[in-house]
């Protein structure tokens, strides 16, 4: 299965996969709907994108009370609207913390993977986001703790 | 919200009085938009209409605009910047200033295309944007901050980090209106010309703070955007006059002015490296290479520009600082300092004093030369060694103008003023324009093109900058920088181009593309028709509204010229013996043709404005003259 790799070290914070992302969900460029978030390390001096994995087991699909969660024929798991009632409980399961609510709608939303075409691989300018078939990872897992705990050395040796 | 306005714009002017405290909107009329764009252009028109002449660069109603454009918040490259706008205060008359970052981006996405500050605060205040909650908030614990620590200590406040947070400060230059005190902010991005800084301090305004707004932007052809974009990134990367800017920023900037006799060494004494200079680490891999970096992109860009660097050695190693720009550099080399690692620091604390880098530059290059020959003392820098090379000392004395303590009081008021107040041979050293500002980073006696139009910007800074793509307009694509004709022909036609770029609300850096593709892109996010003639068109209205502006701030065309060392002969290096003293006169007659503006006067002429639709400038301009100078 093809899946987003994510690759941290390539990134350098541009926030063009946001604005691509927030595209496809919005149809207008509003990183504030972006299902891809780009967040900082070691205060601002490194960053990192990151959307949903798309696990094997997702617990989203497995909290969700009416059974709105389901799996796209691109092996996304995909948020049906109609089902949707709004309740968070998919928003408090998911681990990674890429499933969200839009209180202006009052339904779940996440990643896609845009039905097999993700904008946020194609709008990368460094690589630091690829559509390729590999077996999916938690692929900020290590970068995140390394950068953290130089964060908090940092801040302890101060 | 901004159904009317095109698409790309947010459709709102944010309007700041800092006196009575009072914040209000404005809305954006698609005619604006169209005649204007934004930036530079939406700046030119609200200075020339809301700063008559005797309101200076430090009277409450100056307007100190921070304008972005239509192309900001969107995925082409390099789309987060501001351009500054405001009568500065070394000329005291136009500024035209960018930084880069994500204030441009965090701004549009808060439903803002422009931000218009007027008055002056009570108290020192920061502006705190966040979609529809703008408050002016007490900044008092900000004060003596420099512009790092004034957005560590917002992202603290506030529980934001990263690019969800803008702030734009202009530190304890700005606090202390030091004459050339720079706007800067995200870690590294300066609008730097013409004392922005001064007028910001001088409304007790000391940082602009934008979260990033939760608001969408509306394009006309969204996948017309996306294709120009492409194009524009596919031609900085590809092509050879942009291909390492694509990798290296301006780094390359510091060898190829080195072998063209154009990097300023010591305060314009000398065009040679001096012996025993290891240029390898000069080179632009050297540069990069030589410290442990990391990619640090403003909004939406591609480019291998702007990096974040750790200093590898030297008395501050370890220390995070922004990887300089090619001028950061030379004005190391203006110095006389000839080792990266210490310039990369000193331009870190330039950054974070907030003054522009050239200015301070040459104001140091001047000072350690003044004091070599004697004609600064050691009393008179209250006991402060200044020599060739030493940044150590150069940061003590930036520290001394920030605070304007002892004789860096006088400094403050910058190059120009410094120099006319000691008189004598010291001021047969400094390098500046009669106007008031100081030039680039760049030796221009080797580059004359660039000398001609730091001379003739109406901008506190140069108003063209080098070529691009010129040619589109029918020009020659080389030409020799010393045929004084061909220069200033250059010079002249190619005038509009960065003003057009400057209302884009895209870095001069992204914009290195053909004028036609730029407008593809613009006609995709407007649904407008724009051609590159209707482009350079609204180019050059932005600079004839920004010449009249100086014009009618008695901003004439003798102070257009270089002082004595500025204007001098190289001594040595590949432009020795080159004098443009001798052509300038037929320079200006050649240039000011081209442009169609009035050799006597300065002014656009009446035929110019009517061109360009400013027939509503000519009774203002022109009165009773238009008529005589008809008959003429």
């Amino acid at each position: 299965m093809k899946v987003l790799r994510i690759t941290p070290d390539r990134c350098t914070g541009c926030m063009r996969c946001e604005l691509a992302c927030s595209y496809m969900q919005t149809g207008t460029f509003q990183p504030a709907k972006s299902v891809i978030r780009v967040s900082p390390f070691e205060a601002y001096a490194s960053y990192a994108p990151y959307t949903c994995p798309q696990c094997a087991e997702a617990w989203c699909l497995t909290a969700c009370p009416v059974e709105a969660i389901t799996v796209s024929p691109v092996g996304a798991k995909v948020v049906l609207d109609d089902v949707c009632v709004g309740c968070k409980l998919c928003t408090i399961a998911c681990p990674y913390g890429t499933i969200f609510y839009n209180a202006e709608t009052g339904k779940a939303f996440k990643c896609n993977l845009c039905d097999g075409q993700p904008a946020c691989a194609e709008a990368c300018p460094t690589q630091a986001i690829e559509y390729v078939e590999a077996e999916t990872h938690d692929w900020l897992g290590a970068f995140a703790a390394e950068r953290a705990a130089r964060h908090l050395t940092t801040l302890a040796s101060a | 919200m901004g159904s009317t306005v095109p698409g790309g714009y947010a459709g709102k002017i944010l309007r700041v009085d800092l006196s009575t405290e009072r914040i209000w909107t404005e809305e954006l009329t698609p005619e604006v938009c169209r005649t204007y764009v934004g930036g530079a252009g939406l700046g030119a028109k609200i200075l020339w209409e809301e700063v008559p002449p005797e309101v200076g660069w430090d009277h409450p109603d100056n307007r100190l605009i921070m304008a972005t454009g239509p192309f900001a918040g969107l995925p082409i490259w390099g789309t987060g910047g501001l351009t500054v706008v405001t009568r500065g205060a070394m000329t005291n008359g136009a500024t035209n200033t960018q930084a880069n970052g994500f204030f441009g981006a965090n701004l549009k996405h808060s439903g803002y295309d422009a931000i218009v500050i007027q008055g002056r605060a009570s108290r020192w205040v920061y502006l705190y944007i966040y979609d529809d909650t703008v408050e002016l908030r007490d900044a008092t614990p900000l004060l003596g901050k420099d512009t790092w620590e004034t957005q560590q200590a917002l992202e603290q406040l506030l529980h934001l980090s990263g690019h969800q947070l803008s702030v734009y400060s202009s530190g304890v230059a700005g606090e202390n209106q030091v004459r050339f005190a720079a706007i800067a902010g995200d870690y590294g991005h300066v609008a730097s010309k013409n004392g922005c800084g001064a007028v910001m301090g001088n409304k007790r305004l000391k940082a602009v703070a934008i979260v990033r707004g939760t608001k969408g932007l509306r394009v006309a052809d969204p996948r017309g955007l996306m294709l120009a974009a492409e194009e524009i990134a596919d031609d900085l990367k590809y092509d050879p006059s942009t291909r390492s800017l694509y990798e290296y920023g301006t780094l390359p900037g510091v060898m190829n002015l080195l072998r063209l006799g154009a990097l300023p060494i010591k305060n314009y004494t000398t065009n040679v490296a001096p012996p025993g200079v290891d240029l390898d680490k000069w080179t632009a891999p050297g540069l990069r290479n030589g410290f442990p970096h990391r990619g640090y992109q403003c909004n939406a860009c591609g480019m291998h520009h702007c990096h974040t660097q750790v200093l590898p050695a030297g008395p501050h190693q370890g220390e995070l600082v922004d990887e300089p720009e090619y001028e950061g550099w030379s004005a190391g080399w203006a110095m006389g300092c000839t080792d990266p690692v210490a310039v990369a620091w000193l331009n870190t604390q330039i950054d974070r004093a907030c003054v522009d880098v050239n200015e301070f530059g040459w104001l140091a290059g001047w000072v350690m030369e003044c004091q070599e020959k004697g004609y600064i003392t050691k009393e008179q820098l209250g006991g402060l060694e200044l020599r060739w090379g030493d940044v150590e000392a150069a940061n003590r004395l930036l520290q001394m103008i920030i605070r304007r303590e002892g004789f860096g009081d006088l400094l403050a008021e910058g190059v120009k003023r410094a120099a006319e107040r000691l008189g004598g041979p010291a001021a047969e050293c400094a390098i500046y324009t009669l106007v008031g500002n100081t030039p680039r980073g760049h030796d221009h006696r080797a580059r004359w093109e660039e000398l001609l139009d730091t001379c003739t910007g109406s901008s506190g800074t140069l108003d063209s900058g080098p070529p691009v793509r010129h040619t589109e307009w029918g020009l020659p694509a080389r030409f020799s920088t010393f045929d004084p004709e061909a220069v200033a022909r250059v010079v002249g036609v190619t005038r509009g181009r960065r003003h057009f770029e400057d209302s884009l609300g895209a870095c001069i850096f992204t914009t290195r593309t053909y004028m036609a593709t730029l407008c593809r892109a613009l006609n995709a996010v407007t649904g407008w028709d724009f051609t590159k003639e209707e482009a350079m068109r609204c180019g050059r209205r932005t600079a004839a509204l920004l010449r009249a502006f100086n014009v009618r701030c008695g901003i004439t065309p003798d102070l257009e010229r270089p002082s004595k060392r500025y204007g001098s002969v190289p001594v040595d290096g590949p432009a020795k013996g080159q004098d443009i003293s001798k052509h300038w006169e037929h320079m200006l007659d050649v240039w000011y043709e081209t442009v169609g503006y009035d050799r006597r006067t300065g002014k656009p002429l009446p035929a110019t404005l009517r061109e360009l639709g400013l027939e509503h400038l000519i009774p203002a301009l022109w009165g009773s003259e238009e008529a005589a100078h008809a008959r003429r």
